[in-house]
């Protein structure tokens, strides 16, 4: 079970991700999202990825971000990423995932946007 | 109907194997308790003879002398009954050897036939004086007894019979008490020797075995116990070796010790003797002996010197295959009656004697209870080796314990008939494990047998499903073998047997070439399910309608249609016309092809690029446009290429584009393998992350 450490900032529910997420982690990772989800609803703080730990994220990886960006615009509730490394923004650039998840460039950025 | 062994399998099966089981240690116990009753107490007493012969009591000092009337005496000095003056005669030669005590295991019940009395009224015309002047042999008897502490042997006898008379000699000063009288021997009346005899000698001991128990073993001809007192009408008496004791030690007091269940041991003077509740001692019989028989005949011509009667108990008694009856003991040994008495005599002044409390039975009850019940609760958990290990050591325990508990303190405990008890518990836990085993593995054969063939059966289909999927992609080589305006050369291999990515090339029209390359999320069977159905689309799509963006949106707009597993496509689609070279393409979140013009590599501009086909539903994808020059090549690759890992980096679009320089001189099908031989090379037998797709364009030009 993939472990995902939270803290809240400024009315921010921070999510920490961390290391890999492929084809053979994807499925933890929805697994260990998904009670997050659950309060990502309106009136609700913001969910909030940091990215900074994820060295690689394959299109399994991206597909659970897909799924989870479509859950928290059902709920009407805010869903984000921050702080991708490198080469994950390049992925997220080829893949034009930032069109479909808003993605910031630190977590203070996000915080001073979804915490307002 | 259940068949009628069905219905016995059940049975015993029943209660996960254990209720059975259970049942049968609950008869064993019962059976245990009145094994009096069963054949098994033939193997308990062979068990406790067991014990003896392996050791018998050792016979150090020999304390008692036995005078035996043998053949020797009898052919010497006539047939029996002896007059008894001669028997006086004996009396006397042993007496002058002060012996500690002297018993005689006679009955002396009727008038000598010598007496005068006797001899008158046979013969009557003996006169007066002459049978006065001869002796009166129960007169001599009587004055030899008196001389030294003699003891005189009495039959009990269960009912009066003529003849019976009550003994003069009953055990003074002792008081069994109520409450432990009713457990010992009672007679109703004795046989015992003429009141002139009796009374002369100090005292008298029966010398009857015991009524009812020993009948049992006298079947088998084995005498184990000894009575050691009785009553004749509520007068008590000792056995005749003990009243020798007793008189020995000048008249000790007898004392018995009991508990509520009778007595438990004898006690005459410092001497004690365990005994059973009523009162029978358990003899331990030691190895059988002559040094200690002496022939009357010899005693009466005086061969041995008197001191050899000195400090010994002397029993005089019957020695001759005509007159005893003999015993076999429990060491297989075949004596006379009269060495029982030696036997107990020692015994008593030793102190040694079996010991089988009342309690043994509870422990061995007790024992037989939890050693069932250790049984009932482990062997269906054991492996079939470690049940039958636990029950033979739980043997040897038992066993080795009767051992131990003899060797320490000559108490008997019946470790096997327990063990004879256990066995059927023991055997129905083992067969019940052996039956589920069985059945198990039966069961895992037939299911390892099932997954083979399911296995074998996926295998087949997935086999099938490849055949299927790699026969929906066009051999672009046979496609477009006389083309000469262009040419196209494309590989796919999917990570497993079946995969997510797909590729595309077809003439829209005699002018326009179409090229597609996609990457369904994921990998494997639901990738590839997926892969058909964007793959077909695409192809219609494309034919249907004319503007190409517009074609993408409808594209997109049917896949979201039903898409409940939320997968997505990447996707780059180019439309050429092959003859003015004019491209137009859109890219769905796919990577950026690579162009090669004229020695240089570029990235195709994918600023106008959307996101994967499916992410959003209803993106407005635009087409974006490019000019290639003639002799242009177009590299379209999926993330198999640029993502292979050799297990510490990825290949990455720098190692692609450096191997499609150096490609650059190859035909188009040879570079194709030349790129994937790359990236294997790269992986270095890493397994391949992903599906691995390349297609290669190369336009010709206007000229061509």
């Amino acid at each position: 079970m993939m472990n995902l450490p939270t803290r809240e900032q400024a009315g921010v529910l921070i999510v920490s991700v961390s290391g890999r997420i492929d084809h053979t982690t994807s499925e933890e990772f929805t697994k260990a999202l998904d009670p997050l989800l659950d309060h990502c609803v309106q009136g609700n703080p913001s969910v909030l990825l940091d990215f900074s730990g994820v060295d690689y994220i394959s299109s399994a990886g991206l597909r659970v971000l897909m799924m989870a960006s479509r859950r928290s615009k059902a709920q009407k509730g805010v869903f984000a990423i921050a702080a991708l490394q490198p080469m994950v923004q390049e992925v997220f650039a080829i893949s034009r995932f930032n069109l479909i998840v808003p993605c910031y460039v630190s977590v203070e950025t996000a915080c001073k946007v979804l915490g307002s | 109907m259940k068949h009628p062994a069905g219905l016995l399998l059940a049975a015993i099966q029943a209660g996960r194997g254990r209720a059975f089981p259970l049942l049968l240690l609950i008869v064993g116990t019962l059976v245990l308790n009145g094994i009096d009753r069963t054949p098994l107490l033939n193997v308990r007493d062979a068990l406790f003879d067991q014990y003896q012969r392996q050791m018998p009591r050792a016979r150090t000092s020999e304390p008692v002398i036995v005078v035996g009337i043998d053949s020797q005496s009898l052919v010497k000095h006539g047939q029996w009954p002896w007059s008894r003056d001669l028997v006086a005669q004996l009396v006397n030669k042993i007496q002058t050897g002060k012996p500690l005590a002297l018993g005689i295991d006679i009955v002396f019940a009727e008038r000598d036939r010598y007496s005068p009395e006797v001899l008158s009224a046979r013969m009557p015309g003996l006169s007066p004086e002459i049978l006065a002047t001869l002796p009166d042999p129960d007169r001599e008897l009587a004055r030899a007894l008196s001389a030294h502490p003699t003891a005189l042997a009495v039959v009990g006898l269960s009912k009066a019979l003529p003849g019976s008379t009550q003994p003069a000699r009953p055990l003074p000063e002792f008081n069994p008490g109520a409450g432990l009288d009713r457990h010992l021997p009672q007679y109703a009346g004795a046989l015992a020797s003429r009141p002139l005899i009796e009374k002369s000698a100090a005292g008298e001991g029966l010398i009857n075995a015991s009524p009812s128990q020993l009948q049992a073993n006298n079947e088998r001809g084995v005498l184990r116990r000894v009575p050691t007192i009785g009553s004749i009408n509520q007068l008590p008496f000792l056995s005749l070796p003990l009243e020798m004791v007793r008189l020995a030690l000048g008249g000790g007091a007898v004392v018995p010790e009991s508990d509520d269940r009778g007595m438990t041991a004898i006690r005459i003077g410092d001497y004690r003797l365990p005994t059973q509740p009523n009162g029978e001692v358990l003899l331990h019989f030691g190895r059988a002996n002559a040094n200690y028989y002496l022939s009357a005949a010899d005693v009466l011509a005086g061969v041995h010197p008197p001191e050899i009667f000195d400090d010994r108990f002397v029993i005089i008694g019957f020695n001759s295959t005509g007159l005893q009856d003999r015993i076999i003991t429990p060491l297989g040994e075949s004596l006379p009656g009269i060495d029982i008495h030696a036997q107990v005599i020692e015994s008593l002044l030793s102190g040694d004697a079996l010991q089988r409390p009342a309690w043994m039975s509870q422990l061995e009850i007790a024992t037989l209870l939890l050693g069932g019940l250790l049984l009932i609760g482990t062997i269906p958990v054991l492996r079939p080796r470690y049940a039958v290990i636990s029950f033979t050591t739980m043997s040897l325990l038992l066993i080795g314990g009767g051992y131990f508990a003899f060797f320490v303190g000559r108490w008997l405990f019946d470790g096997v008939s327990q063990i004879l008890l256990l066995a059927p518990v023991f055997i129905l836990l083992l067969g019940n494990t052996l039956v589920a085993a069985d059945s198990r593995r039966r069961e895992a054969e037939s299911q390892l047998q099932r997954s083979r063939e399911e296995a074998a059966r996926v295998a087949g289909e997935i086999d099938a499903a490849r055949r299927i999927q790699m026969g929906m992609l066009p051999n672009p080589a046979t496609l477009f073998a006389n083309e000469r305006r262009f040419s196209v050369a494309a590989l796919l291999e999917p990570a497993q047997a079946v995969g997510g990515d797909y590729y595309d090339c077809f003439m829209l029209d005699e002018q326009r070439l179409c090229l597609a390359i996609g990457d369904v999320s994921g990998k494997g069977v639901p990738a590839s399910l997926f892969m058909a159905i964007s793959k077909t689309l695409t192809g219609t799509l494309m034919r249907r309608q004319a503007d190409l963006g517009l074609a993408v949106r409808e594209l997109e707009c049917e896949l979201s249609r039903e898409n409940a597993e939320y997968l997505f496509v990447t996707a780059f689609i180019a439309v050429l016309d092959v003859a003015s070279g004019r491209m137009e393409y859109v890219c769905a979140g796919h990577d950026a092809p690579i162009l090669q013009r004229a020695g240089q590599l570029s990235r195709i501009d994918t600023v106008t690029a959307g996101p994967p086909l499916c992410a959003i539903g209803d993106y407005p994808y635009v087409a974006a446009e490019l000019q290639l020059q003639a002799g242009d090549r177009i590299c379209l690759f999926t993330d198999g290429v640029s993502e292979a890992s050799d297990g510490a980096g990825m290949f990455g679009v720098a190692r692609l584009q450096s191997t499609i320089q150096k490609t650059a001189g190859a035909d188009l099908q040879s570079a194709t393998t030349a790129l994937r031989d790359a990236v294997r090379g790269f992986e270095a037998g890493h397994p391949p992350a992903d599906d691995l797709t390349l297609l290669l364009l190369q336009w010709r030009g206007q000229s061509a």
